[in-house]
Formats: C-alpha cells, structure tokens, sequence
C-alpha cells in the first residue's frame, strides 16, 4: 500500500503545484482588469488559426481598427475600451471553450463572434447560460435565429439570401443545377432554402452531395459524379478555401459550368487561391468597397489607411458588430445585462454594411448585392 | 464514370503508395511506426512549392532539390530521434515520432502559416479525352513520376549492393552487422530514401489538389499507413499494391457509397484485412517465437 | 487467492485510510481557495484526464496492448450520454451509468480481434476502430448532427440545485477520479492485475501458468472501455457542447502519451502523467504560437533521456509478478491450499 500513499501524495503534491502555478498569475490579470477597473473589456472571439484564418485575420484589423477610432475620441463614458480577442479555430469545440473563458470573466461585458454558425451554435447556450450577448458577425445559418435571447446577428439569415441567390441562378436561365454544399449548420440551412426555391421556379436539382469543412482537399470523386449527373449550372454552398479547391480540380476533369454561391464565397482569398479557375464566379453579398453611403466610405478609408489594404465584407461585419455593442455599453450601461437591455431595442444602427434592426430574435434583415468575379476582383454584377 | 473513378482512384493510390514506400521501409528495418513521416511528407510539399515560388526555379529542379533537402531532414530526425531509443522500449519511438510530428506541423504553421497555398498557374493544365475519361497532364505526370520512382528503387533493392544490405539489415540487424554490414549508415539511407519519396509524393499531390497546407500530412499520412499495412508492412510490392488498392477503394467507395464514409471505407477495409490476414496481402508471415 | 502477506495489512490500511482522508480534504478546500474559474476549468480537466489515463494504462499498461484508438470509447461516452439528455430528457445521473456501459460493450467488441492480432497489428486495429467511430459521428448526421455537433447538452441536477458554476462540476469529477483510481489500485493489487500483467510479459507463458489470457483482455478491454465513458458523459454535461473533433487520433494519442510519458503500468506514473501533460499546454501558453513546437520538442527529449516514464514501473511490475509467484510457489511447496 506504499503504492497508494506515494500516490496519493504526488496528486496532492502536482495538484497543489499546478494550482499556485496558474493560480498566482490568473490572479494578478483577473485584479488589472477586474469589476472595478477603468476599461471596458470586450471579447472577440474569431479564427485566427484553422481551415479560415485569413478571415479571422480581417476581422481582427477591423475590430482593432474601430476600438482604435474609439479610444481616440476619449473612449466610452471616459473609459478606454480593450479588446480580448481569442482564436476558436473556427471550430465548435474550440468554442465552447472560447465562450465558457468569456462567460467566466466577469469584466467582459459584451463579444464580437463568433464567425461560423457552428461556432455561433456552439458557444450560444453558454452566451445564454451567463447572461452575455454576442453578436455573431458571418454566421447565417437560419439555425441562428432561435440560438436564444442574448443572441444576436448583424448579417442576413441564409433563409433570405438563398431565395435571392435561387432566384438569381433561374433568371440567368439555369435547368439543371448541381448543389455541393458543407455538411454543418450554413452549407445545410442554405442548400435547403436554395433547393425549394429552385424547385418552386421550375428548375429542377439534378445532384445534391456534402463534403466535410477542412476533412479533404480532393474533390476528384465528387466532381466525377456530379459531372455524370449533367448540370448546367453549379450552386457551391460553403467557403472560399473548397469553393476555389472545386473549381480548380473540377476543371482538370474538363468541368467549365457557371457557378453561383452565397456570402461565404465572397472573399478575396477565394481569387488568390483559385485564379482564372473562379473567373465569372457570382455570389451575393451585403458589402462592397464601391459601395456609395458616407458610413461605408468612412470605414473603408479608415480601414486602408491603417493596414494599407481594403476591407472585405467580413471585417465590415466585424466592425459594425464591435460598434452596435459600443452604442450598448453608451446608451444602456456598463454591465451585461443593460447592454442586452438596449441591444433588444437597437433600431436604425448605419453602419458599414448598411442599417442594422434587431427583431425579436436578435436577426436583421439588409438587401444583398449581386457580385461577379471580373479580371481577378469581386465586382457589382450587371446583366 | 466508374472509368474515370478508377483513374482518379489509381492517381491517388499511386502517391499513397509513394508515402507507403518509407512506412514499410523504415518498419521494415526497425520495427517501428514512424508517425512523423506524414509530416515529412508535408514539409516535402513546402519545399517544392517555395523552391519554385521563391526561387523560381522550373519544376524538375524543385521537384530534385526537394527531395534532397527532405532525405537529408529524414536522416537528421532519425538521428535525434529514434537512434538514441533503438534498444529501448517499443513505446518510446513511437512517442518520439509523435513529438516530431507535432513539432513539424507547428514549424510548418508557424513560417508558412495556415491558410491553404497553391502552386503558381506557370505549370499549365491541359486536358485530354480518352474515351469518357478525362485525364489532366497532372495526372499523368504524377503516375509517371511515381511509378518510375517505384521502379528505381525496385531496382535499387534487388539489383545493387547497397540494397542487398539493405534487405539483409531489414532481415536482421544483428546478423547483418556480423556480417559486416554497417547498420546505421544502412538505417540512415532508408530514412533518407524513404523521405525523398514522401518529398516527391507530397509536391504531387500539393500540385494534383492544388493545395498545399500544414495539416495534409494528418490524413495522408494515415492513408499511405493503412496502405501499408494493407499490402503488408515491411514489404516493398506490398506498399504499392496496398496504395494503388486503397485508392481504388476509397474512390469507388466515395462515388458509389458516400464521399463522407471514403476513410471509413479504407479503414474498414484494413480492420477486416487484418482479421482475416493480419500480416497484410503481401506480408511474410512471422512465426511467433515462444 | 490471497497473495498478500497479512501482516502489512492493519498498517498500511491506516495509512491509506489518512491519505486518502488527505486528499479528500484538499479536494474539498480547494474550489474555496482558488478564485479563479480558469483555474478550475484546468483542474477539472486534469481530472478528466487522470480519468482517462487510468483506463488506458489498464489496457496498454497493465494488459501490454498497445491501443492508439482511446478517444473513441470517450466519444462514445460522450455521444451516448447527450443523446439520451438531449432526446429523451433522461438526467445526467441515469445517464452516466448507461454511458458506462453502453461503451463497456464496444469496448468488448474491440477488445475481440485480440485474440487474433498483436502488437503493432492490433494497435492499427485500434486506430482504424477510433477513426471509423469519429467519421460515424461526423457522417451519421440525423442523429448526431454530423459536424455540426451537440450544442445545449444539460447540466446536471441534484434537486433543485443545477450544476452552474465550476465548482459542482469539480467536486463531481473529482469523485469520479477518485473511485477511478479506488478500483485500478485494487484491481493492480487483485490476482487480476497479476493475470493482465503477465499477459502483457509474456502470452505464453501467462497461459502456461493457468492464466486465462482471453478472459484477461476482454476484461481489460471492457473495464477500460467502461471508465473512458464514464469519463466522456462527464465531458458533454461540463463543456454543453460536443462534435466529432473532440475525439479525434491526436486526443488518442495524447492520451496514450500521458500514459506512457507518466510510466506504463504505474498507477503514479499514470497520474503524474495525466497532470503534466494537462497542465503543460496551458503552463506553456505564454509562448504563445511556440507552444506546440516546444511541446512537441519536449516530447522527444523526454522519450531520450527517459525513455521509461517519469515513474517507470517496467522493473518494478515484474519484481512484483515475480516476488508473487515465488510466494505461490512457496506456499505449493508447503502443501497449503490457495
């Protein structure tokens, strides 16, 4: 039994030793921040590393970009306003774990994320469990919707933008259409409002399979199938990385179809990556740099003369999110539960990506822009 | 389309054979399952990519150099990692590859960075139509490539004195230093040999999917594993036959099944392989010593 | 079938008995002591681990069958336990025991090529097992929502009192970790324990001496299929969300690595394992992007310079098989019964 009580000591011994390892340094980061400090923290939780990290990239400049602005002008209430931004990978488990870190810091008092609806799916019923809002920034899924009350989305539920998208692809004159969609929560809920309204139109689906976000880069078999099935017309509902990863391969199997796509597409990654491959490629969006009203040519500007480059539409989304919870933590107060207050009943917000409403399920509603890709840039479609 | 898939199915299964080569090879001498190889593969890939983006050097150049620099990389890991663990448990190298593992998918990450990377548009693709099958130069260039590999170091284990060492350090280590054999430079080749396939099987696929990123050593690494279990491991033919089997396999199975069950399909596969052959279809079958 | 010598026993109880009070103590003061939820989260989480080490080291420790497929008996556990909270609104506590055993029994099924394959054979099985379990959750998607995952699995519940903070959830897993670790020792100090292990030293010989060597890895197979659900019910109602990239090859091999770098077939070892290899990643969080590369790093150098564990017992497990059957013999000689 020696066994059992050198044992038992050692746990106690590691446990203990663990414990002032981390324990006295948390310690000190919890008082700096801490209830009664004079910042306000916000957490942005986004993918930084993983299968969308360019994303997460811009999205992180734009958010350091508007809590810059903010701090420049005095901060909020005469507090300095500090972000805390961690990576979920986008993926659901790492945010889980995102969320729970958030809800447990108290001194957070509102989060900009998470990106994908999976991730937005998996940290919402924490969100919820402790009373913090978040406001999702590319999650669309129609899932969302009812993710629970501190929920909240500044972009357009795929139920809407697939009927636009669905619409699009039968008036440009498409009979047989082929969906590949991505087997979670965005590519379904949009590969299911895109198939009924193609179907109510009078196109008809001829092929409809799933792939796995970030499981394969080999779309060879897939495309093989979907090329014997005998589409016009190509509907990708996913990202950028595979959407440039299809076309590239679908072409060496003499694949050339014209290809549609939804808000996950439309990113400059997707032409770095795919080349002349994604030539003509149409996709909906709700942002883009020639856009025209003051709010979003302010941003634009700003955003370039700071990380020298344009803004995609997710940085748009980003930065407009980070300030609808500043105009909270202004106009309600400085806790969690007065920013939800005033969040319930954010109306006309103008923003980058246009003017943002919150109903009653946290969900908005803005008109998409239809978009090509011309000489290697997303541009405003014309017929 | 069940002709197309085939090609695409053989396309892919001659790569996982190129990884399978160095898997069989390295278990082949030592007994142990080099997890880090995946990995090897992967910065094998990297490196072809960088050679030509960087350095602008035409394909067979890079292709070349690659796989010198990653041989010589495989040696240096075998050095540090394993040689100091030959005599001990069979655990130890086994974690050690692991370390390697994962420290090289975060060297990757962390100069290369995450996000997908593909070869530049300078190497043309061009299409041809055999029948209902359409075939890319790519892939033609990748099957020539590695079954011309193949075919060298065929070759070069049954024709040269190099490889009868090999084969004889690969029967016994032991004996083959008795008999005058120098094992360590003979372990060392392997490794380095092994790797310069995975170099080129990487580059390969990087071009055939034009995406070339830290994680790809995961799956095929996993892939050309089964692969080479499947033929039997420790065998030469076995890894090709395995290889160039599972990538049949897995793209039938992915058209006519499901493309989510594909890896299901190939470890499947392997999982009832083993239970009816465990030393794999081409493996000799060891007595069990008493 | 006693082996051990009586006249340790009173002893050793005693103080198995005060460390045991000890630790339980500590276990109880701790939450009060430490203010800090990340603190907590990384503590329960070492549990979990400690968890599920301990159910490995009965089967690639104790029994010598190397398994790199672990994470799936824990995603099974995971799995079976959310769906039934989540589609029948059973409570976590009727649920953890069907968790248990529901992945008891795929543990009896993996645990059946044995009798077939060895080694390295037997180990590709395991894997070929573990990533066959992980594409079924991520494919079979109208019952597990595929990648999409489980979100809002419940917490439990005792009363009226919902587990909401860090605090239950620890007490919760530290029970669970100390009965884990209740039942290896009694099972390593058990005529069980000396079967597994001289399964693991040699077959053969094992069976030569009476050992059931079917019986002794099916047994190990099961109880540590058993434990690893356990500890993967825990998982779901802690974290609320689960998906197929939560039990993947790499938290196999983390598992195993624990095991292995703590000491095969000690139960220290295990445990010492479990802890530093939890708490390193996030000890080496200030790295920031060189965390792995320098886990990774360190991986290689401790299997060179110690390639037995921080707490091998390779040694000590056959002093302890052989000093047994030395006693066994003894008493044969002396004609006394068994």
């Amino acid at each position: 039994m020696k066994k059992k009580i050198a044992l038992i000591t050692s746990v106690v011994l590691s446990l203990s030793l663990a414990l002032t390892g981390c324990g006295s340094s948390t310690a000190n980061s919890g008082k700096s921040g801490g209830a009664g400090g004079d910042k306000i923290k916000i957490g942005v939780a986004i993918p930084l590393t993983g299968a969308i990290a360019e994303t997460g990239g811009t999205i992180k400049k734009a958010v350091e970009l508007g809590a810059e602005q903010i701090n420049q002008k005095g901060g909020i209430n005469g507090k300095q306003v500090e972000l805390v931004e961690l990576d979920d990978k986008a993926d659901p488990k790492e945010a889980a774990i995102v969320a729970n870190k958030f809800a447990s810091d108290s001194s957070i008092i509102g989060v900009v994320g998470h990106y994908t609806s999976s991730t937005t799916l998996a940290g919402a019923p924490i969100y919820n469990k402790a009373g913090l809002s978040h406001i999702a920034i590319g999650s669309t899924s129609p899932a969302v919707t009812n993710a629970g009350p501190f929920t909240y989305r500044d972009i357009t539920t795929d139920a809407y933008d697939g009927e636009i998208v669905a619409k699009w692809t039968v008036d440009e004159g498409a009979k047989k259409i082929a969906i590949l969609y991505e087997n979670d929560d965005y590519g379904k809920g949009l590969a299911d409002v895109y198939n009924k309204k193609v179907t109510s139109l009078g196109s008809q689906i001829v092929f409809q399979e799933p792939y796995n976000l970030g499981e394969t880069k080999d779309f060879s078999a897939i495309l093989t199938k979907l090329k014997a099935a005998g589409p016009d017309t190509i509907f990708i509902a996913g990202q950028y990385n595979e959407a440039a990863m299809i076309l590239k391969q679908g072409k060496r199997l003499g694949i050339s179809l014209p290809v549609f796509g939804s808000n996950g597409l439309y990113s400059d990654a997707l032409i770095q990556l795919g080349g002349q491959e994604v030539e003509g490629l149409r996709a909906v969006g709700s942002f883009h740099r020639s856009a025209d009203y003051p709010e979003a040519k302010a941003f634009i500007d700003a955003y370039k003369a700071k990380w020298g480059q344009e803004p995609d539409t997710w940085a748009a989304y980003a930065y407009d999110a980070l300030n609808i919870l500043f105009e909270a933590v202004k106009n309600g107060g400085e806790d969690r539960k007065k920013v939800n207050d005033y969040l319930t009943t954010l109306k006309d917000f103008k923003g980058a990506t246009g003017t943002t409403t919150f109903d009653a399920n946290g969900d908005c509603l803005k008109e998409p822009l239809k978009l090509i890709v011309k000489n290697g840039k997303f541009e405003i479609y014309k017929k | 389309m069940f002709w197309q898939q085939l090609v695409n199915g053989l396309t892919a299964g001659s790569m996982y054979a190129l990884i399978a080569l160095g898997y069989t090879m390295v278990y082949g001498i030592l007994k142990i399952i080099n997890f880090a190889h995946g990995d090897i593969f992967m910065v094998g890939a990297f490196l072809g990519l960088i050679i030509i983006k960087q350095f602008h050097l035409g394909f067979v150049p890079a292709f070349l150099l690659s796989m010198v620099i990653v041989a010589i990389i495989g040696i240096i890991i075998e050095k540090i990692a394993y040689r100091p663990l030959r005599k001990s448990t069979k655990l130890a190298p086994l974690l050690s590859a692991l370390g390697v593992s994962i420290f090289l998918v975060n060297f990757a990450q962390l100069v290369w960075g995450t996000e997908v990377r593909s070869f530049p548009p300078s190497l043309q693709i061009d299409t041809f139509q055999v029948g209902s099958v359409t075939l890319s130069n790519i892939q033609i260039y990748a099957l020539l490539i590695s079954f011309a590999l193949m075919l060298a170091l065929h070759f070069f284990v049954h024709k040269t004195k190099m490889g009868v060492a090999m084969r004889a350090t690969s029967h016994s280590i032991n004996h083959a230093r008795l008999m005058g054999i120098n094992v360590d430079n003979i372990i060392s080749l392997t490794f380095g040999i092994g790797s310069a396939l995975a170099a080129a099987a990487g580059i390969l696929i990087g071009l055939y999917y034009d995406a070339v990123y830290p994680v790809m050593g995961y799956t095929a690494g996993l892939k050309a594993f089964t692969a080479a279990v499947l033929g039997g491991i420790g065998s030469i033919p076995g890894a090709m036959l395995g290889g160039l089997l599972l990538g049949v396999v897995e793209n039938l199975g992915a058209a006519y099944i499901s493309m989510g069950y594909r890896d299901a399909i190939a470890f499947g596969l392997l999982i009832i392989i083993l239970l009816l052959k465990p030393t794999g279809l081409l493996g000799k079958n060891i007595q069990q010593k008493v | 079938m006693n082996f051990k010598p009586n006249r340790f026993l009173p002893n050793r109880f005693l103080n198995g008995k005060l460390s045991l009070i000890g630790a339980l103590l500590l276990i109880l003061i701790l939450p009060q002591v430490v203010a800090s939820e990340y603190v907590m989260h990384v503590l329960i989480t070492v549990g979990l681990y400690i968890i599920l080490s301990l159910s490995l080291n009965l089967v690639s420790g104790y029994t010598g069958q190397l398994s790199i497929g672990h994470a799936a008996f824990y995603g099974i556990g995971a799995y079976v336990a959310a769906l039934l909270m989540l589609r029948l609104n059973l409570s976590y506590w009727a649920v953890l025991p069907l968790a248990g055993l529901v992945t008891a029994a795929f543990g009896f099924i993996l645990g059946l090529p044995t009798l077939r394959l060895q080694g390295d054979y037997l180990a590709i099985v395991t894997l070929g097992f573990g990533e066959i379990v992980r594409l079924v959750f991520l494919n079979w998607d109208k019952v597990t929502r595929g990648p999409m995952g489980l979100p809002g699995i419940p917490s439990p519940q005792i009363g009226d009192l919902v587990f909401m903070s860090k605090v239950p959830y620890f007490y919760l897993v530290m029970g669970m970790m100390l009965i884990t670790l209740v039942f290896m020792i009694r099972v390593s100090e058990s005529e069980m324990g000396l079967s597994l292990m001289a399964v693991s030293h040699d077959e053969v010989a094992a069976e030569a001496v009476g050992v059931n060597t079917l019986k002794a890895k099916l047994l190990a197979f099961t109880l540590s299929a058993f434990f690893a659900g356990i500890a993967g019910s825990f998982y779901a109602t802690y974290i609320s969300f689960i998906s197929p990239d939560s039990f993947t090859f790499m938290d196999s091999i983390t598992i195993l690595a624990m095991v292995v770098l703590g000491g095969l077939a000690s139960i220290p070892g295990v445990v010492i394992g479990a802890i530093v290899l939890g708490v390193a990643p996030e000890v080496l969080r200030f790295m920031a992007d060189y965390r792995m590369l320098l886990y990774g790093a360190l991986m290689v150098v401790m299997m060179i310079f110690k390639p037995d564990g921080f707490w091998g017992a390779k040694k000590r497990v056959y002093n302890v098989i052989r000093k047994n059957l030395e006693q066994k013999q003894l008493l044969h000689k002396r004609g006394e019964s068994v």
